[in-house]
């Protein structure tokens, strides 16, 4: 239950910081939600978390796009499929949200500890 | 060790956004910024845009206008701009020019003025060098000042550039345009410098053609006669630009005849490449008398390298006292090719030698001085700072001379002989072009064209006109130095003023006609003029089979209809093919062939001369002279020397008249060959190359337009971003479309009193973003000869159902 929870409160608050901040805002909301909403799997909760923010987003654009810029992009980056961008995209942010949520329950253990 | 933990698991963190938010270049490979490009909230995902239209009425408020402005967005995303006045039409102008177009427009401004390597690195430095020491920039000053000089001119590239600023200003890290994020960096404020940098562009790309150094070493190596017989002046004196033997009625200007020093010299160097000769175009206008409507009916398709996104940008300008549409370049105020509602134009390139070199004699090694006339005189230093994307600065001193900077010397380029030639070019000697723009769009009779026309300098153009009230004309306009006989041809003695251009002809004097007998003007980058026209005449080379298609499908017609000219700017009837198959066929001995030699034969005999997109003869035809030329010009290849093959027109014609020169002998074999040898020996080996084709291209015929594959590439040559096309036609053909360069947009414009009608398609589409369904929307038309009608509007309610943009001017 912890864990679902803190999942989506590192989701929700990345989607709003998103329209505020840099691209790596996605880690401050993994980062406080890692700290504040400690679970036993922070990783995991980032990296979907964030996985599902992206994942949404993706969805939401590429389904209504008007050419086939992804596949494009793909090609240029030297990849074959349109969906293997997808999942790099995907793992990249997932990365970022797991290691910044790991980040912020071991500052919580850390605190934890020394008091 | 929790210390230790979580400082290891923050460094990770850190460190990896850190890699994620740079770009970085990989064994010579840039990587975009992965994690900003990747972000579907910032990265390329939000340049994905939706298969709908934008909501039927935008209004918002920008500042720096006077009045409101509405902008029609058509169905082709074509913006109608309706202005209450001039200044607020070219701020709209620049507005929405930059909404589709920013990178584009910033990317070739970067190139003309030698400053790509800021965004790519190392690999652009090169060709900004050239740049710079073609003085490019140099030039783009002058214009600069000209226009500042004048308050129409100034107010024009002032309220555009504020446009453009405007646009600029409504960026952020989400709407960037795409490229900038794949490359990752941001625009700059537009300056009108900018505007004068588009222009010395187009210059470069048309004007810029010489073999002055190629024609030096010929005469070094081949001699005097043979240069006559090589390259003459012109190729042959029919159907030039105007033809009115005995009708030139001017006293021409005379130059007391310094006879010229002939250079006796061979120039090892290497030079980077001036104007492509594939960079032409085709006009014509027919008048009333050969019309099914009895109205004028004027086209125009200028050939250019296709790129995407597209060369030109569609848009109607409407505001009191001007209302025009048609072909604008991105980063230039006005229409350059197009209407209004009473006339209507088009230009070509009228390209001539407007290039010289002047071989400089330095007082020492110091380059401090050089002599001229009858003493030492002081150059000019500049030094240019190369900003260099991840590297330090670069800078390159260059030396300008009274004639011009001297482009390449022991600092670039300095494989030559370290003779220093300083360039000498007319577009370095400005005119005011935009002012040529601001009059043609407000142009309504003849003499308007003409009082526009006097403002225009460079790049050199014929000028198609036509009006509603009934007159053709046409005008080739540019600001052509007098030349005596030769001049220009082979480079010059740099230490003599007397060897420089002592007068420009008068716009008067330029060659033009109005309302010609025949019913019809027209060009297509031939030979200017009979040979009744006082003034002499040289260029690189005129083209001598489009004007000759035109003028005969154009003399034999009548009762012409739109139709039939949409069908003569696609025609792809090949004249040098049916000029030279033929000879060719006779020449080979039939008892040598093999049996896929023997299928060609069969194949080229019953060819038609159509290069249609299935024809197989156009593709043997076309392997065939790939072969012949290297074969016959083997002369021309050195590896210190840079040397010219003659034109294509004048090999065919030596290969058919004088098959025992000894030019056809080939350099590497000890036997002696002669026209028919070379003319056999390429057959075989483009036989040879369409056997390696097939190979290549199994279960299909090499038909003609897969054996060209035409493509209109990104400007970054991005092949995903690219289009191939299976499209017909080629070069010296009407239909000009080779494998890269081709008509970048065909207008067709019926002039009728009861309202003039439009017609026009292009290789690309309005946006340049590659998200767009308005990047290449429209070649799947231009491919297939079909056109688009333009609603020409004269107020916004004119068109139903249509997207509006309305600009309200911020409150003051």
């Amino acid at each position: 239950m912890k864990f679902a929870i803190q999942t989506i409160a590192i989701s929700l608050t990345a989607l709003i910081l998103e329209l505020f901040l840099p691209w790596y805002g996605i880690a401050l909301a993994a980062f406080t939600f890692g700290y504040s909403l400690k679970s036993n799997a922070n990783f995991l909760a980032g990296f979907i978390g964030i996985t599902l923010t992206w994942g949404f987003q993706i969805l939401r654009l590429d389904l209504q796009a008007a050419t086939e810029l992804t596949q494009s992009v793909a090609s240029i980056v030297g990849l074959k499929e349109k969906y293997q961008l997808i999942v790099i995209t995907l793992l990249l942010g997932g990365l970022i949200g797991g290691m910044a949520a790991l980040t912020g329950s071991l500052l919580n253990q850390e605190r934890k500890y020394s008091h | 060790m929790k210390v230790v933990k979580f400082l290891l698991s923050l460094l990770i963190t850190v460190t990896l956004i850190y890699l994620l938010d740079n770009r970085w270049v990989v064994n010579g490979n840039p990587v975009p910024p992965l994690g900003k490009f990747l972000d579907p909230f910032h990265g390329f995902w939000r340049n994905l845009e939706r298969n709908q239209n934008r909501a039927p009425l935008d209004e918002f408020t920008v500042p720096g206008l006077k009045g409101k402005v509405t902008i029609i967005l058509d169905s082709l995303a074509i913006p109608h701009l309706f202005a209450e006045n001039d200044e607020d039409l070219y701020f709209a102008q620049g507005y929405v020019t930059a909404m589709h177009r920013l990178w584009q427009m910033e990317l070739q401004t970067h190139a003309a003025a030698g400053r790509v390597s800021e965004i790519v690195g190392p690999v652009g430095l090169n060709n900004d060098r050239y740049m710079r020491r073609l003085g490019m920039g140099f030039g783009a000053e002058q214009a600069l000042q000209l226009m500042q000089s004048n308050p129409t001119a100034r107010m024009i590239v002032e309220q555009y550039t504020n446009g453009i600023n405007a646009y600029i200003a409504t960026l952020n890290d989400q709407n960037l345009p795409f490229e900038y994020k794949l490359l990752d960096y941001k625009p700059e404020r537009w300056t009108p410098l900018k505007c004068a940098l588009v222009l010395m562009n187009m210059s470069r790309l048309l004007n810029m053609g010489d073999k002055d150094i190629e024609m030096t070493n010929a005469l070094k190596l081949f001699g005097k006669d043979a240069i006559a017989l090589l390259y003459p002046d012109h190729e042959m004196e029919e159907d030039p630009v105007v033809d009115k033997p005995g009708g030139w009625n001017f006293d021409p200007i005379k130059l007391d005849t310094v006879p010229l020093a002939v250079p006796d010299e061979l120039i090892a160097l290497h030079k980077m490449p001036g104007s492509d000769p594939d960079n032409g175009s085709n006009n014509w206008a027919v008048a009333g008398s050969k019309t099914k409507t009895g109205s004028p009916i004027l086209c125009g398709d200028p050939h250019l390298t296709l790129s995407l996104p597209s060369i030109w940008y569609v848009l109607q300008m409407n505001a009191p006292g001007v209302n025009t549409m048609g072909a604008s370049l991105p980063g230039a105020p006005g229409i350059v090719i197009g209407f209004t509602d009473s006339v209507a134009w088009s230009i070509t390139n009228a390209q001539r030698d407007l290039v010289d070199w002047f071989k400089i004699k330095y007082f020492d090694d110091k380059r401090e001085k050089y002599f001229l006339d009858d003493g030492w005189v002081h150059t000019r230093k500049v030094v240019e700072r190369f900003v260099v994307r991840g590297q330090q600065d670069v800078y390159d001193t260059i030396v300008y001379t009274h004639w011009g900077p001297v482009t390449y010397d022991r600092n670039f380029h300095g494989e030559n002989n370290l003779n220093d030639y300083s360039f000498r070019w007319t577009a370095h000697h400005v005119g005011e072009e935009l002012m040529t723009l601001y009059k043609l769009n407000r142009a309504r009779n003849h003499a308007d064209y003409m009082e526009a026309l006097d403002h225009f300098a460079s790049p050199g153009q014929n000028f198609v006109f036509a009006s509603v009230s009934g007159d053709v004309a046409m005008r080739v306009q540019a600001k052509y130095p007098v030349r005596r006989k030769n001049e220009g041809k082979f480079v010059l003695d740099g230490t003599k003023s007397s060897e420089g251009w002592q007068a420009f002809i008068p716009n008067a004097h330029n060659v033009m006609d109005k309302n010609p007998a025949r019913g019809f003007v027209s060009s297509a980058n031939q030979y200017p003029a009979d040979s009744s026209y006082p003034y002499y005449i040289t260029a690189p080379e005129y083209e001598t089979y489009r004007n000759r298609r035109i003028n005969q499908v154009l003399r034999e017609s009548g009762d012409i209809t739109v139709e039939d000219m949409m069908k003569l700017q696609n025609d792809n009837y090949n004249l040098k093919a049916a000029e030279s198959v033929p000879v060719f066929l006779s020449y080979l001995d039939s008892t040598l062939f093999n049996a896929e030699e023997r299928d060609a034969y069969t194949i080229l005999k019953s060819w038609n001369y159509f290069n249609d997109v299935e024809s197989m003869g156009a593709s043997y035809y076309e392997a065939w002279l790939n072969n012949l030329e290297p074969l016959v010009w083997d002369e021309m290849e050195s590896e210190k020397l840079d040397l010219a093959r003659p034109t294509i027109y004048n090999t065919i014609k030596l290969i058919k008249e004088k098959p025992d020169l000894i030019f056809f002998d080939l350099q590497q074999t000890a036997e002696k060959e002669t026209a028919k040898d070379i003319v056999q020996k390429a057959f075989s080996l483009a036989v040879e190359d369409i056997a390696d084709w097939k190979a290549e291209h199994p279960n299909t015929e090499p038909g003609w337009a897969d054996f060209k594959d035409s493509y209109i590439g990104h400007l970054l040559r991005l092949q995903p971003l690219s289009v191939h096309v299976r499209a017909p036609g080629n070069s010296d053909i009407v239909n000009a479309l080779s494998k890269t360069h081709g008509p970048s947009w065909r207008m067709v414009v019926s002039l009728e009193k009861t309202g003039l009608k439009a017609w026009g398609v292009y290789p690309g589409g309005q946006s340049g973003n590659p998200g767009s369904r308005f990047y290449s929307n429209l070649i799947d038309r231009w491919t297939k000869g079909q056109y688009y009608q333009f609603s020409f509007l004269h107020k916004p309610e004119d068109l139903k159902s249509s997207t509006s943009l309305v600009f309200i001017p911020a409150e003051q």
